[in-house]
């Protein structure tokens, strides 16, 4: 566009008042929070969240779940609606699943191997070859088929609806504006949360567990097809309108294409958050690997679950390489040949297929599997015997857990519920008005009111405690890593595969080994939080060190700055950006799991949502669940940094 | 126009595709059933291991004996209820009393019949290990807790005595006993099964005194064995009021409970989960295989197969 | 100020203009459509009127003929308005009001169908940007054109690749933009729009992007292309020596305005104001200007002697002449002397000292 557009396309200038309110505004901010303090006093008073403003819900959502069992087999909207939802899904996940045991281990693994090479190349092709043999080897030939086929079909549905959305928002503004804020409300939304009422209308089973992926796992695809039609280039768009091409040839060989990174990366993630549900779904029947993880951790089976937990973080691993690589391929190299390498992975998959079937040999030898789960069970017998208590110097894990609930864990959460309930959305409007803007405050203090209207205060407090503590936990370790890890190469080619691993496990296999290090509480829930939010600081931190701008270094290390005053100074300070990104994903992820820590004896929210699940009991689950969403809001507004977009996990 | 004409073709091919008629999701089976064109029958799997041996062996019984394919799926008891009602799953082999979803499905809605008793009774209760109630006689009693809360306190329990509670998916009234038994204890929920067991091994291991919601038959009291500790006695009643109890949890004979479509069409095997029935013993010996020596399941189940013939032989259909 | 707008004195031509266009006017803001019609506003500065009204008007009261076969540039610096206008002519940006015709056909009351065919067949652009496709070879990208006008696959890419060998791109047919440079990439640009034959280019600043070397080889590139073809073209420019290089005639736009619109010896050699003045301060005048402004009526000593120059000859080549002859040169057309130049004269020019005043 030509220059004179964008100067047209200037705000007026600034009036002076506001340019005062902008320089003096972490004063005014301040002033206004003591007056708001002083009247608070005054007029509300202490104590908790009054009784008197919350609404019990208890009764209209216990009635809305009974209709919904009562007529669930005869009123016309299951019967023509939800019936053939359901219906549809069942029939494409048994399709693939059949597709898949007939051809055969051989034609599976023959054809994963063929197609990511022909998409991502030799390596990402051998990899995938090596980890369906492992899926194999280990066992779980079919509970991995059955997650595949599961995962084929809520990928296939996430993307489809991720796109139609993705181009509404990225063609239509009013769609935009309108789409954004529940984007926004899904990302820090857990995964558990969706389950209640999903189960509810559907049932227990395989439709459940593919539409609560499909929600879960179709954000991020609108959320990436919206910002790839808009970030467009409209040079392009331009030339091409100057051409005479219509809207939708526009949309067709320009605006799609051009978005094809983003699509890409739209799938990718969709992927990912697919398989990270799958096996969250097996608490409400998906089957599968996820299903195997379940049951293995009823008989508090770790080897089992990591045996079943394993092809969940290699088919994530294959599918996150192939879909990157595919990504990073694009526009690189002229395609050539395309047809006849398609035609050669199809035959050959084909050739294996029908190799498998006449050898007769369609289902994994059960001679070929290797039996992992009693040497890992010793493992991790042996660890927790010995780390467990009576460590010289430093102490168990156990006493660490101990003091970490007595000096952290209880003060945080005592100070909290000691605070007026007033003076917390003080305080939490300062904190949003300082990171933020009066957009992201408002947000952010309504979030927190609602959590009191829904009657949660107390429990969403000791919640936010865990997550409090966790957080922090999370980014000392977590920048503390990252730094080093950004310094050294070595580092961080080691810790890769370790971060890939634990960011893709499915939680429910470390649940085990958590308890049984750090006992039943709230301190083995802030551990597995912190394990699976650490990987994500981690990289955010080592990628803001890595970006920063070598000529800078350059330029202090010829004014004689020692390493050390380079890290301080020059590194920490120019990957801030960084840093406030990894503090709000930290945030973001810790509170996804506040719901798994119910389930190791944290209590609060995460465990009215368990027993939500556990009960049938729509009242408590689907209030707690709300409540998380609303922390997650507030939480996550509070950390945003003004004017920054809002990122895509 | 051309819009509108999209919009219709699209809306009639889905109509078409779906065959334009009602589609009653509450009968639709599993996608991953029947796989290889066998009858499927569909078991319920509660989280616990006992649950897990009962299905263990009829699920052996059924492939062997009786030629079917088995799926299992593991739920939570209540959504089980649901499930079975709605046909996704035939039967559950256990159930420790849901009043509730008995009067809503089986009196009501007619899609749940009884299938007889298990064989074995449960009963919840509180339980100490034996170390600690051998050396301090006095503490199954519930009167002298109140004197052991000091040894009984973790970071968890803060000042108090910890009573460890379960899953969130159990029977339970231990809040209410604490506070009107006036007792000096706080409940720790645990969240989970797998998370209760792990934290009893590791008190165990290191021999220390606990206080914890346990129940019978359960395989890890032979791993760690516990006393239990009497409560007020039960009396029919006495738990009416989940707000006001003081009383002990009862023994629950458990019961077995099928779909109503499959018990009448179910054929032989619906005829052989009526008539499966076995003992405490038989049940904690096949659980004590699958938990303690980590054997899977299906060789746990063809263990005892092997050796109780007489027994399962008269299940089967005749 | 000359605020007029320079109104098509030139004698009249059989065939209509290629484009012309009568009092056109851009606003961009809020409730734009009031500026124009309304005096009181319409007189305002940029300044001023966008503290009244927060609009910003980039095209102001704009009139000019494209004639056919010529290359009329359009000159000013950035924020005049210029790359604005150029997207008036196919509506790739709304005109506020005025009037467009091509071909003496009106663009502005064009439906969108007939606006595509315009588009599509008339009219075609080359980007600063360029604007291509990234994820197409070189041959798909100048085939776009085609592409969009529906014509079969085989057909367009044989039409393509002549035209990726017309802009010296042989051989690169299958690689991606990214992989050329800026030069090539923008022949590709040109290339895209020659392919779908129109009756008129339009530049944008096509060539701002590129070193001063490359953009010199694009340039004799457009020139030559012209020479061939002699089609329309419609250059936007903000570089001086680039105007006066390709232009036959050349708009000088400022705060959306004409100021001066002439040729290349006008716009030097008789700036409208100031402004116009300042601008072409540093222009090598001889370059530019011809020996028919330079010249003076000839005594009749000077009509027979000298060497002969076309009146059309620039200033330098006549230095070139008078310095071998060591005397004065004659400005001869069709046999006739029409004047002579010398020394005295030549300098004047070079000086900048206005020799119409002179020879007056």
């Amino acid at each position: 566009m030509s220059t004179t557009v964008t100067e047209a396309g200037a705000p007026p200038a600034r009036l002076p008042l506001s340019d005062v309110l902008a320089r003096h505004r972490t004063a005014l901010i301040g002033g206004l929070a003591l007056v708001a303090l002083l009247l608070g006093a005054l007029l509300l008073g202490g104590g908790a969240w009054p009784a008197r403003f919350s609404v019990d819900l208890s009764g209209p959502l216990g009635d809305a779940s009974d209709w919904i069992i009562d007529n669930r087999d005869s009123h016309p909207l299951f019967l023509y609606f939800f019936g053939h939802v359901s219906n549809a899904v069942v029939l494409s996940v048994r399709a693939v699943y059949l597709v898949l045991l007939a051809a055969g281990w051989a034609g599976v693994t023959a054809g994963a191997g063929l197609v990511a090479w022909r998409l991502a190349g030799l390596r990402p092709a051998l990899t995938a070859v090596a980890a369906f043999g492992v899926c194999g080897l280990l066992g779980m030939w079919v509970p991995t088929m059955q997650t595949l086929a599961l995962m084929v079909v809520a990928v296939a549905a996430s993307v489809l609806l991720g796109l139609v959305l993705g181009l509404a928002a990225g063609l239509s503004d009013r769609v935009h504006r309108a789409l954004r804020p529940v984007l926004d409300t899904m990302q820090v939304l857990p995964a558990f949360a969706y389950l209640l009422p999903v189960v509810l209308v559907f049932g227990i089973g395989v439709p459940a567990a593919v539409l609560a992926t499909v929600v879960y796992a179709a954000p991020p695809m609108a959320r990436l097809t919206a910002l790839g039609l808009r970030g467009a280039d409209a040079g392009v768009l331009e030339a091409a309108a100057s051409l005479g091409a219509t809207g939708r040839q526009r949309l067709l060989t320009a605006r799609l294409p051009l978005a094809r990174k983003e699509l890409l990366l739209g799938v990718n993630q969709s992927i990912m958050m697919a398989l990270s549900m799958a096996v969250i779904a097996s608490v409400i029947g998906a089957g599968g690997l996820g299903d195997r993880v379940y049951q293995a951790l009823a008989s508090v089976d770790v080897g089992a679950a990591l045996a079943a937990g394993v092809p969940v973080v290699l088919l994530a691993v294959v599918l996150d390489r192939v879909t990157a690589a595919a990504g990073a391929r694009i526009g690189a190299a002229p395609a050539r040949g395309t047809g006849l390498g398609w035609a050669a992975a199809a035959a050959g998959t084909v050739a294996a297929a029908l190799v498998g079937r006449s050898a007769g040999r369609l289902s994994w030898p059960d001679a070929w599997t290797v039996d992992v789960a009693a040497f890992v069970n010793r493992a991790v017998d042996w660890m927790t015997a010995h780390l467990y208590s009576g460590v010289p110097v430093i102490g168990g894990t156990a006493d660490w857990a101990a003091r970490f609930t007595t000096w952290v864990l209880d003060p945080v959460r005592d100070g909290l519920r000691w605070l007026p309930w007033w003076t917390v959305l003080l305080l939490v409007a300062v904190l949003a008005l300082l990171v933020g803007t009066w957009r992201t405050a408002a947000t952010a203090v309504l979030a927190m009111v609602a959590i009191g209207v829904l009657g949660v205060w107390d429990p969403a407090l000791d919640t936010l405690s865990q997550v409090l503590a966790a957080v922090a936990v999370t980014l000392v370790a977590g920048v503390a890593t990252g730094v080093a890890a950004g310094r050294s190469s070595r580092l961080e080619r080691l810790l890769r595969p370790v971060l890939d691993v634990f960011q893709t496990m499915p939680q429910f296999v470390y649940l085990i080994p958590v308890v049984a290090l750090f006992g039943v509480g709230r301190a083995p829930a802030v551990a597995a939080a912190v394990v699976y939010a650490l990987p994500a600081v981690v990289r955010i931190t080592t990628q803001g060190m890595r970006a920063v701008d070598p000529v800078v270094m350059e330029s202090s290390r010829s004014l004689g700055a020692t390493a050390r005053q380079q890290l301080w100074r020059v590194q920490l300070p120019l990957a801030r950006p960084a840093l406030l990104l990894a503090v709000n994903q930290g945030v973001v992820l810790v509170l996804a799991v506040v719901i798994i820590g119910g389930l190791v004896g944290g209590g609060a929210l995460g465990y009215e949502v368990v027993f939500g699940l556990a009960q049938g009991d729509l009242a408590t689950g689907l209030v707690a669940g709300a409540a998380i969403v609303c922390l997650g809001l507030m939480l996550d507004r509070v950390t945003q940094p003004a004017g920054k977009e809002h990122h895509d996990a | 126009m051309r819009r509108r004409t999209i919009a219709a073709a699209t809306a009639f091919g889905l109509l078409a595709l779906t065959g334009c008629g009602a589609a009653d999701m509450t009968k639709q089976s599993s996608p991953y059933a029947d796989a290889h064109g066998a009858r499927t029958v569909t078991l319920s799997v509660q989280s616990w291991v006992g649950a897990q041996a009962n299905a263990a062996v009829a699920r052996y019984l059924l492939e062997h004996e009786l030629g079917y394919r088995v799926d299992t799926v593991q739920i939570d008891e209540v959504p089980a209820w649901d499930a079975l009602s709605q046909g996704r799953v035939d039967a559950i082999l256990e159930d420790w009393g849901h009043p509730e979803q008995e009067q809503r499905y089986v009196e009501d809605k007619k899609t749940i019949v009884p299938g007889g008793e298990l064989g074995v009774t449960g009963h919840i209760g509180w339980f100490v290990p034996k170390y600690f109630a051998d050396a301090h006689p006095d503490v199954t009693d519930w009167k002298h807790l109140n004197a052991y809360a000091d040894r009984l306190r973790t970071a968890e329990s803060g000042g108090k005595g910890q009573l460890l509670d379960g899953s969130p998916s159990y029977v339970t009234n231990d809040k209410a006993l604490v506070k009107n038994l006036d007792l000096d204890y706080q409940v720790v929920f645990s969240g989970s099964e797998a998370a209760q067991i792990t934290q009893i091994k590791q008190f165990a291991k290191e021999k220390k005194p606990f206080l914890t919601y346990w129940y019978k038959p359960q395989w890890l009291f032979e791993q760690v064995p516990m006393t239990e500790v009497k409560l007020p006695a039960y009396e029919e009643g006495c738990d009416a009021d989940p707000e006001k109890v003081a009383c002990a949890y009862p023994h629950t004979p458990l019961r077995k409970f099928l779909n109503a479509r499959f018990a009448d069409r179910g054929g032989r095997a619906a005829a052989f989960l009526k008539h499966f029935r076995w003992t405490t013993r038989a049940q904690n010996e096949v659980a004590l295989m699958i938990a303690d020596q980590k054997l899977s399941p299906e060789e746990a189940a063809e263990r005892w197969v092997r050796k109780n013939g007489p027994i399962w032989r008269a299940w089967l259909p005749k | 100020m000359n605020t007029e707008p320079p109104a098509p004195s030139e004698p009249p031509v059989s065939e209509p203009p290629v484009f012309s266009v009568r009092e056109l006017w851009k606003v961009f803001g809020p409730k734009a459509g009031r500026v124009p019609s309304d005096p009181a506003l319409a007189a305002l500065g940029p300044a001023e009127l966008r503290e009244r009204t927060g609009c910003t008007a980039a095209v102001r009261e704009v009139s000019f003929d494209v004639r056919r076969g010529e290359v009329f540039v359009v000159m000013g610096l950035s924020g005049s308005g210029k790359s604005t206008l150029v997207r008036c002519l196919t509506r790739l940006i709304e005109p506020t009001s005025g009037a467009i015709a091509i071909d003496g056909e009106d663009v502005l009351s064009m439906d969108a169908a007939r606006l595509r065919r315009l588009r599509r067949h008339r009219a075609a652009m080359v980007f600063q940007h360029f604007g291509l496709l990234p994820h197409r070879s070189v041959l798909d990208n100048v085939a776009y054109g085609l592409e969009i006008q529906g014509v079969p696959r085989a057909e367009r890419r044989a039409r393509a690749a002549e035209f990726v060998a017309k802009v010296g791109l042989e051989g690169m047919e299958h690689r991606r933009p990214a992989q050329l440079s800026g030069g090539q990439q923008q022949r590709v640009g040109l290339a895209r729009a020659l392919a779908v034959d129109p009756e008129v280019l339009l530049f944008d600043e096509p060539f701002s992007a590129l070193d001063p070397l490359i953009r010199r080889d694009m340039q004799e590139e457009v020139v030559r292309l012209h020479g061939e073809e002699g089609r329309t073209m419609v250059f936007i420019t903000h570089d001086l020596g680039e105007a006066l290089k390709l232009g036959d005639r050349i708009a000088l736009m400022r705060d959306g305005r004409i100021v001066q619109l002439g040729t290349p010896e006008e716009i030097v050699g008789a700036p409208a104001d100031d402004y116009v003045r300042d601008f072409v301060r540093d222009v090598p005048r001889e370059q530019v200007m011809t020996v028919r402004s330079a010249m003076r009526p000839a005594t009749a000593a000077e009509t027979d002697h000298g060497p002969a120059l076309a009146p059309g000859a620039t200033v330098h080549e006549a230095i070139e002449a008078v310095v071998r002859s060591g005397g004065t040169a004659r400005v001869v057309e069709h046999g006739r002397c029409l004047g002579v130049v010398g020394h005295a004269d030549l300098l004047g020019v070079v000086a900048g000292l206005a020799p119409r005043e002179e020879a007056a």
